[in-house]
C-alpha cells in the first residue's frame, strides 16, 4: 500500500530549510535541558520525599529543590514552544497527521501538563504543611509528567512512519487511534527518563553548591547525592542507550552507519558523556559543560535518525522557499535584546546584597 | 481533505477549541492588564507611602503568578495544540505565513516569564526602583506579545492585501489589526480590574479594602469607555458579509452579538453600582459573580467574532472545512472522494450510497458539524425530505451565507443527501424517498411547501 501523506501547504517556507532545521534542533536542545531538569527533578523529588519522611537531610533537600521547580516548569513549556513551531513548519504534514490520529491522547498532554504544573506549585508552596502527604503530591505530579513523556515518545515516533498512517486510519476512529507501544518506543521513553534523572542529578548538585554559606553540610551532602544520581543514571544510560540503538530498525541503523557525520556525532556524544562521568566528582562545571555537549550531540543525532526514517517519503529540502529576511532579522535582534534583558534581571536578582538599594 | 478529520464526538472540534480559547482569552488578557496593574499600583503605594497597599500588591502578585504563569501559559499552548488537531491545514498556513511573528512572540514570552518570576521573587531582594522596572519590563513584554498575536488573529478574518501579495507585512498589517489591538488592550485593562476586585474583596483591613475595591472598579469603568469606540472602529473594518451575519443574517450569531453588548452593559452597571458606589457592601462572592459575568461576556464575544468569519477559516482564502478557494474547481471536477486522502471509499459506491455519503460528510462537513452533538447535522436536516436536502446541498452557500458551497460530483451530492436522509428514519407509512430529487413530493427538485415538516 502506498503511504498516504498530506501535501505540504502551498505557501513557501519563510527561510531555507537548513536554517529552519538548525533552529528546530537548537531550540529543541534548550527545551531538552529544561525538560530534563523538570522530569528528572520530579522523579528525584519523589524518591527524596519518600526518604525524607525519616531522613531530615532529604527533607530539607526537597524543600529547597522544590523552590526552583516552578520556574523550571515555566521554562520547559516556553522553550518547548519554539521546536514545536519549527517541527510544524518543516514536518507539518507528518506531525499533524500522527497527532490527529491520536487526537484525544495528544490533547490530554495539555491537561496533564496543567495539572502537573499545579502539582509542582502545591508541593512547593505547601511543602511543610503537607508533611508526609507531600510524597503523594509529588508522586502524582511525577506520574503526570512521565505520562506526557510517554505520549510525546509515541507521537514523535508515529510521525516518522507515514507508511503506517493509512492502515491505522482504516482500523480505528480518527482521534482515538493509539499506535502500538513497541519495544522501540519503550526503550526510547526509558532513554529519555534516564537522561532526565542524570541531568537533573547534575542540576541539583550544582544547585546544592549555592547553599554553601547558609548550610555547608547540606550543600556538601546535596552535591554528593546529585553527583551519585548523575553517575548512576549515566552508567545505566550506556545500557539503555544501546538497547534503544539496537531497537531502531535495521535500515535506519545502516543509514546511520553509512553517514560519517552521524557516526562522528554519536562518538562525540559518548566521549563527552565519559568525560562528564570522570570529571563529575571533582569538577562540576566541567562535567556540566561536557554533558551539555552530549545532549546537543544527541539532539543532532536524533535529527539524523528522523531524516533516515523519512528519506523514502519526504525531503523537506525540496520545499519551495521565499525568505522573509526583514522580519527574520527583526527576530534575531529582538532575541538578543530579550536575552540581554533577562540577563540583566537575573543579575540584579542575584547580585550581592551590599550593592542593592536602600530597602533591600 | 488533506488531513484526517478528528470529530470529537458530541462536542465538535470548534467547541473544543472554543472552550480552551475562551478560558485562555479570559486569563491572557489579565496577563497583560494585570501586568499594568501591578507596577502602577506598586508605584501608587510608594508615592502615598502606604505599606498596607504595598502588602496588597504583593499578595495580588502571588495570585497573578498562579493564574497567569500556569493557566495562561498552558492554555495558550493548549489552543495551539488544539487548532493543529482540528484545523491542521489552516494552522499550517498560519505557521508558514507567520513563523517569524511567532518566533518574535516566543522571545516576548521568555522575557515575560522571566520578568514575572523575578518580580514575584524580587519583592524582598530588589530595591523599589529596580523592582518597579522589572514590573514595567513584564508589562512591556506582555503587551508586545499581544501586539504580535493580535495581528495573526485578525489576519484570519481580514487578510486584506495578503491574498494577492502573500508577504508577511501584508498579512500582519491587515485592516482589523489596529482597531482590534485597541479593543483588546482596553479589555486587558478591564480584566485587570475584574481580577483585582477578587483579591481586594478578601483584604481584611476595612479602610484599605474599600479603597482598593473602588480603585479596582475604576479600572473596569474607565476601560468600558474605550471599548465601544474601538469596537465600532473594529466592526467597520469587517467584511460586509461578516457584519450582516452579526446583524440579522444569522439569528444565532445576532443573538450572541446582542448578548455580548447586553452582558457588557450589565457588567459595567453592576460594577458601578456595586464596588464603585458601595465598596463597603462588596464581597468575595460578588467579586466572583462579576468575574463569571466577565467570563460570559468574553465567551459570547469571542464566539461571535469566530462565527462571523464563517464560511471561512481564512477569509476569502480557505473555507471552514479547510478547502482552499483556489482548489475548488479541481475538486469539483474530480470529485471530493477522489481528491480526499483520508477516506475509505475513493468514489461513490452505488451499492453503498449511504456509506459513500457518510464519507463525503466526514471530509466536507465534519469540521463544523457533529452527527448528534454540537451543531448536530441530524437535527439540522430533521423533517427534510430527499428533494429538500438535495436542493439545500446544491445551493448551500446561496441559502446559507455562512456555509461553504457543496463541492463534489453530482453522485457525491446525491450520496450525501441519501445519508443525511437516513439520519432521521421516517414512519413506515411515509416510506423512504432516498436522495432522489425527482420524487413525487417535489417534482421540480424544489422544496415543496410544507416539506420542512415531517
Amino acid at each position: 500500500m502506498n503511504p498516504v501523506i498530506p501535501a505540504p501547504v502551498p505557501v513557501p517556507l519563510p527561510a531555507p530549510t537548513g536554517l529552519l532545521e538548525f533552529l528546530l534542533v537548537f531550540t529543541f536542545i534548550l527545551h531538552l535541558v529544561a525538560m530534563d531538569f523538570l522530569l528528572g527533578g520530579v522523579i528525584i523529588l519523589t524518591v527524596s520525599s519518600f526518604l525524607g519522611r525519616r531522613d531530615s537531610r532529604h527533607y530539607e533537600f526537597t524543600r529547597r529543590v522544590s523552590r526552583v521547580m516552578p520556574p523550571v516548569t515555566a521554562f520547559t513549556i516556553t522553550l518547548g514552544v519554539a521546536p514545536l513551531l519549527f517541527v510544524q513548519l518543516v514536518y507539518g504534514q507528518l506531525f499533524y497527521t500522527s497527532s490527529a490520529l491520536m487526537a484525544w491522547y495528544w490533547l490530554a498532554v495539555v491537561f496533564l501538563v496543567l495539572f502537573g504544573y499545579y502539582g509542582i506549585y502545591w508541593y512547593q508552596m505547601q511543602h511543610d504543611e503537607l508533611g508526609p502527604k507531600a510524597v503523594w503530591v509529588i508522586l502524582v505530579t511525577a506520574i503526570l509528567f512521565i505520562h506526557v513523556a510517554f505520549l510525546f515518545t509515541q507521537n514523535m515516533t508515529a510521525m516518522l512512519r507515514p507508511q503506517d498512517f493509512y492502515s491505522l486510519y482504516l482500523n480505528g476512529r480518527v482521534g482515538s487511534i493509539f499506535g502500538p507501544v513497541t519495544l522501540l518506543n519503550t526503550s526510547r521513553l526509558l532513554h529519555f527518563l534516564v537522561a532526565a534523572v542524570a541531568l537533573a542529578g547534575l542540576g541539583v548538585a550544582l544547585l546544592s553548591h549555592r547553599w554553601k554559606t547558609e548550610s555547608p553540610e547540606l550543600a556538601d551532602w546535596g552535591s554528593r547525592y546529585g553527583v551519585t544520581l548523575f553517575m548512576g543514571a549515566t552508567l545505566v544510560q550506556f545500557l539503555v542507550g544501546l538497547w534503544f540503538l539496537f531497537s531502531l530498525p535495521l535500515e535506519i541503523r545502516q543509514a546511520l552507519v553509512g553517514n560519517k557525520l552521524a557516526v562522528g556525532v554519536l562518538v562525540a556524544a559518548i566521549v563527552l558523556a565519559l568525560l562528564a562521568l570522570l570529571t563529575a566528582p571533582r569538577n562540576l562545571s566541567m562535567s556540566s559543560v561536557a554533558i551539555l555537549g552530549t545532549v546537543s550531540m544527541m539532539a543532532v543525532l536524533r535529527h539524523f535518525v528522523r531524516m533516515a526514517y523519512l528519506a523514502p517519503y519526504f525531503d523537506p529540502h525540496t520545499l519551495p522557499v521565499r525568505g522573509q529576511w526583514v522580519v527574520f532579522s527583526f527576530f534575531v535582534v529582538l532575541l538578543l535584546a530579550g536575552l540581554a534583558t533577562v540577563g540583566w534581571m537575573l543579575y540584579v536578582l542575584f547580585r550581592p546584597v551590599a550593592t542593592r538599594g536602600v530597602s533591600a | 481533505m488533506n488531513y484526517p478529520v478528528w470529530e470529537p464526538h458530541l462536542l465538535g472540534g470548534g467547541m473544543v477549541i472554543g472552550i480552551i480559547a475562551i478560558l485562555h482569552v479570559f486569563v491572557s488578557h489579565f496577563a497583560v492588564g494585570g501586568g499594568l496593574f501591578l507596577p502602577l499600583t506598586e508605584r501608587k503605594a510608594y508615592r502615598e507611602n502606604n505599606p498596607a497597599l504595598l502588602e496588597y500588591v504583593k499578595s495580588h502578585s502571588k495570585f497573578f503568578v498562579l493564574v497567569v504563569l500556569v493557566f495562561g501559559a498552558v492554555s495558550g499552548v493548549g489552543i495551539w495544540w488544539n487548532i493543529g488537531l482540528v484545523s491542521p491545514e489552516a494552522t499550517a498556513t498560519l505557521i508558514h505565513v507567520f513563523v517569524w511573528g511567532w518566533a518574535i512572540e516566543w522571545v516576548f514570552f521568555i522575557v515575560e516569564i522571566a520578568a514575572a518570576f523575578i518580580y514575584y521573587y524580587g519583592w524582598d531582594r530588589l530595591d523599589p526602583q529596580t523592582h518597579l522596572t522589572v514590573g514595567w519590563i513584564y508589562f512591556g513584554a506582555a503587551w508586545a506579545s499581544l501586539l504580535v498575536i493580535n495581528g495573526i488573529l485578525t489576519f484570519m478574518l481580514t487578510p486584506g492585501r495578503w491574498i494577492e501579495k502573500q508577504t508577511f507585512a501584508s498579512a500582519y498589517f491587515n485592516p482589523g489589526m489596529l482597531p482590534s489591538l485597541l479593543v483588546r488592550t482596553a479589555v486587558c485593562v478591564a480584566l485587570a480590574g475584574v481580577y483585582a476586585l477578587i483579591t481586594s474583596s478578601a483584604v481584611r483591613d476595612v479602610v484599605l479594602r474599600n479603597n482598593v475595591v473602588r480603585y479596582a472598579a475604576q479600572w473596569l469603568l474607565l476601560s468600558a469607555l474605550a471599548i465601544p469606540l474601538a469596537g465600532i472602529w473594529y466592526i467597520s473594518t469587517l467584511p460586509s458579509m461578516a457584519r450582516e451575519i452579526s446583524m440579522g443574517g444569522s439569528p444565532v450569531v445576532t443573538l450572541f452579538a446582542g448578548l455580548s453588548i447586553l452582558l457588557s452593559v450589565l457588567l459595567v452597571a453592576f460594577t458601578y453600582f456595586g464596588p464603585y458606589r458601595h465598596p463597603q457592601a462588596f464581597s468575595t462572592v460578588f467579586a466572583f459573580l462579576l468575574a463569571a459575568l466577565a467570563l460570559s461576556t468574553t465567551g459570547v464575544t469571542e464566539w461571535a467574532r469566530e462565527a462571523v468569519r464563517k464560511p471561512y477559516t481564512i477569509y476569502g482564502y480557505m473555507y471552514s472545512n479547510s478547502l482552499r478557494l483556489a482548489d475548488m474547481e479541481q475538486v469539483q471536477e474530480q470529485g471530493i472522494l477522489k481528491s480526499a486522502k483520508w477516506v475509505r471509499l475513493h468514489e461513490v459506491d452505488p451499492n453503498a450510497l449511504e456509506r459513500s455519503g457518510n464519507e463525503v460528510f466526514n471530509v466536507e462537513c465534519a469540521s463544523c458539524h457533529t452527527v448528534n452533538g454540537y451543531n448536530s447535522i441530524r437535527f439540522a436536516v430533521k423533517g427534510w425530505d430527499g428533494a429538500m436536502i438535495d436542493y439545500q446541498l446544491a445551493h448551500l452557500n446561496e441559502l446559507k451565507g455562512f456555509m461553504p458551497p457543496f463541492v463534489g460530483t453530482e453522485a457525491e451530492r446525491k450520496a450525501l443527501a441519501d445519508w443525511l436522509l437516513s439520519l432521521n428514519p421516517r414512519p413506515a407509512s411515509l416510506g423512504r424517498e432516498g436522495g432522489d430529487s425527482a420524487s413525487p413530493r417535489s417534482s421540480a427538485g424544489y422544496p415543496v411547501e410544507g416539506a420542512a415538516q415531517p
